[in-house]
């Protein structure tokens, strides 16, 4: 009796443990997200109202830098831009005026975890990574993950927030 | 009879945000699709005149409209785009169409007494398919053995200043059995977004400097005055800088080109919108102009033209 009970409590320290792990990773991950510590390469912009990227992010989760990329695809879209390829053009931030530290309030909730940032995206492979997109950096993982930006709703959902001016604002 | 009169005033305040966010619009910019001559050219919708024994090539956008079905699905495309952005583009062929309907109506509108339409020279000219930016598309399509790629060109030009507002170009990826529409459709949604980000940057421009505009004034030959004459010492070309410089934003307008007989002035930086807060475009600008002309101590009857939103002509000596 006396060693299950042990057990059971050695189970519980243990899975608490991982979860408050997972959550510091989770935490870190969010900070290196508004440090702009992630990468995006461009796959294709040429479907309508989306941009297929590849984002690459830190972590010394696997699993949790494959869950921040969906975030990171969000904010680098709205706030970095990406460069493009010989045949495939870059795009532009869609805010080109410094707003993320004038509306810290608005964009915390926006990608606080499941925030409305998780309307505009999808792993393009189901999570699923290839061996070559997972890289052991020091003691983190950088993983490069696909996914779909819905750019246009993304853009219209900004304009309705007013963060973003509409093409034919004053007209 | 409180409630009424609470009512009233109500009502007379929302009329009063009405008239006010109505006349905060500034006039929109008409956009519009064109092929570009070298487009034109390469596909061979070009039409060939006489103009004084000398050849003359011009593009048959009818013939291109009629014939190329690629062209109206860049066309749909770009214009779907757009209009999911608050842009919704004036059709050109739809245009042309209009024109050339419009010409036959009224040679053969008469009124009961017999009486037809009036139409001077300058009339007939300015009846074409205008736009305030023009769209400009071009593109080629590579071949390198199986494999074809589309070099894709979109230019914003503004009809008035002729400066190109906008671009985006590139070459896309060698495909080997790839469709041409589908190659193009993936241009067209690859540039859009890139276009639109230099077109806002534009009219962010134009609010905050002014809508650029060129104003040209001429003389009637009628006319005994001309562009030197003075006024208490100073010529007339001078006075007409000198109002130029009180209401242009930040008194901006280019160095002008003067003589005698006419000044072309460009670059001129109207407000978008005058004090009472009425949008303003070249006409409502340059009727001012023209009334400053009118007035005493020049007293000079003078003609307004306009095209579209960005150019004016006002000619002295007559109407």
């Amino acid at each position: 009796m006396k060693s299950i009970l042990q057990k059971t409590g050695l189970l519980l320290i243990l899975l608490i443990g991982i979860s408050s792990a997972n959550a510091q990773a989770k935490k870190k991950a969010d900070k290196a997200t508004m440090a702009w510590r992630y990468e995006i390469e461009v796959v294709q912009t040429g479907t309508q109202g989306n941009y297929l990227i590849k984002v690459w992010s830190f972590s010394k989760k696997a699993n949790v830098a494959i869950e921040q990329s969906k975030k990171n695809a969000v904010h680098g879209i709205i706030f970095k831009g990406f460069a493009g390829t010989q045949t495939v053009p870059g795009q532009k931030a869609l805010l080109t005026e410094n707003l993320e530290e004038d509306e810290a309030e608005y964009f915390k909730d926006f990608f606080a975890d499941g925030g409305k940032y998780m309307k505009f995206v999808t792993l393009s492979t189901d999570g699923a990574v290839a061996a070559e997109d997972v890289m052991k950096v020091g003691k983190e993982y950088k993983v490069g993950v696909i996914i779909s930006v819905n750019v246009s709703g993304l853009r219209k959902q900004l304009e309705t927030d007013g963060k973003l001016k509409r093409l034919d604002a004053g007209f | 009879m409180k409630n009424r009169y609470n009512k009233g005033r109500i009502l007379a305040f929302l009329l009063l945000i009405t008239t006010s966010f109505a006349f905060s619009q500034a006039k929109k910019p008409t956009l519009m699709v064109v092929p570009s001559d070298v487009w034109c050219n390469t596909n061979g919708y070009m039409m060939e005149y006489d103009n004084q024994g000398t050849k003359v090539k011009v593009p048959d956008y009818k013939r291109a409209f009629q014939e190329n079905a690629d062209l109206l699905l860049v066309i749909a495309k770009i214009g779907e785009l757009m209009a999911e952005r608050g842009f919704p583009l004036e059709s050109m062929e739809g245009a042309l169409k209009n024109l050339s309907s419009e010409s036959a109506e009224d040679a053969i509108l008469q009124s009961k007494g017999g009486a037809g339409i009036t139409e001077s020279p300058i009339d007939k000219l300015k009846k074409t398919a205008k736009a305030d930016i023009w769209l400009q598309v071009t593109w080629t399509v590579n071949t390198v053995g199986p494999k074809k790629s589309i070099t894709f060109i979109l230019q914003g030009l503004d009809a008035y200043t002729d400066k190109q507002i906008a671009g985006a170009s590139g070459t896309g990826n060698e495909l080997i059995g790839a469709t041409l529409p589908v190659m193009l459709q993936t241009a067209v949604l690859s540039h859009l977004d890139n276009f639109n980000v230099q077109l806002m940057a534009h009219f962010d421009d134009l609010f905050k400097n002014g809508r650029e505009i060129v104003i040209r004034i001429k003389k009637f030959d009628s006319w005994d005055g001309d562009l030197e004459k003075e006024y208490d010492g100073e010529e007339l070309s001078s006075i007409i800088e000198g109002w130029l410089t009180k209401n242009c934003v930040a008194g901006r307008f280019g160095a002008p080109d003067v003589t005698e007989n006419m000044m072309v002035i460009k670059q001129v930086r109207i407000p978008m919108y005058n004090e009472a807060g009425t949008a303003l475009d070249a006409r409502g600008f340059c009727k001012n102009l023209q009334k400053f002309l009118k007035a005493p101590p020049y007293s000079i009857t003078n003609k307004l033209m306009t095209k579209g939103l960005g150019q004016a002509s006002i000619v002295l000596g007559e109407k």
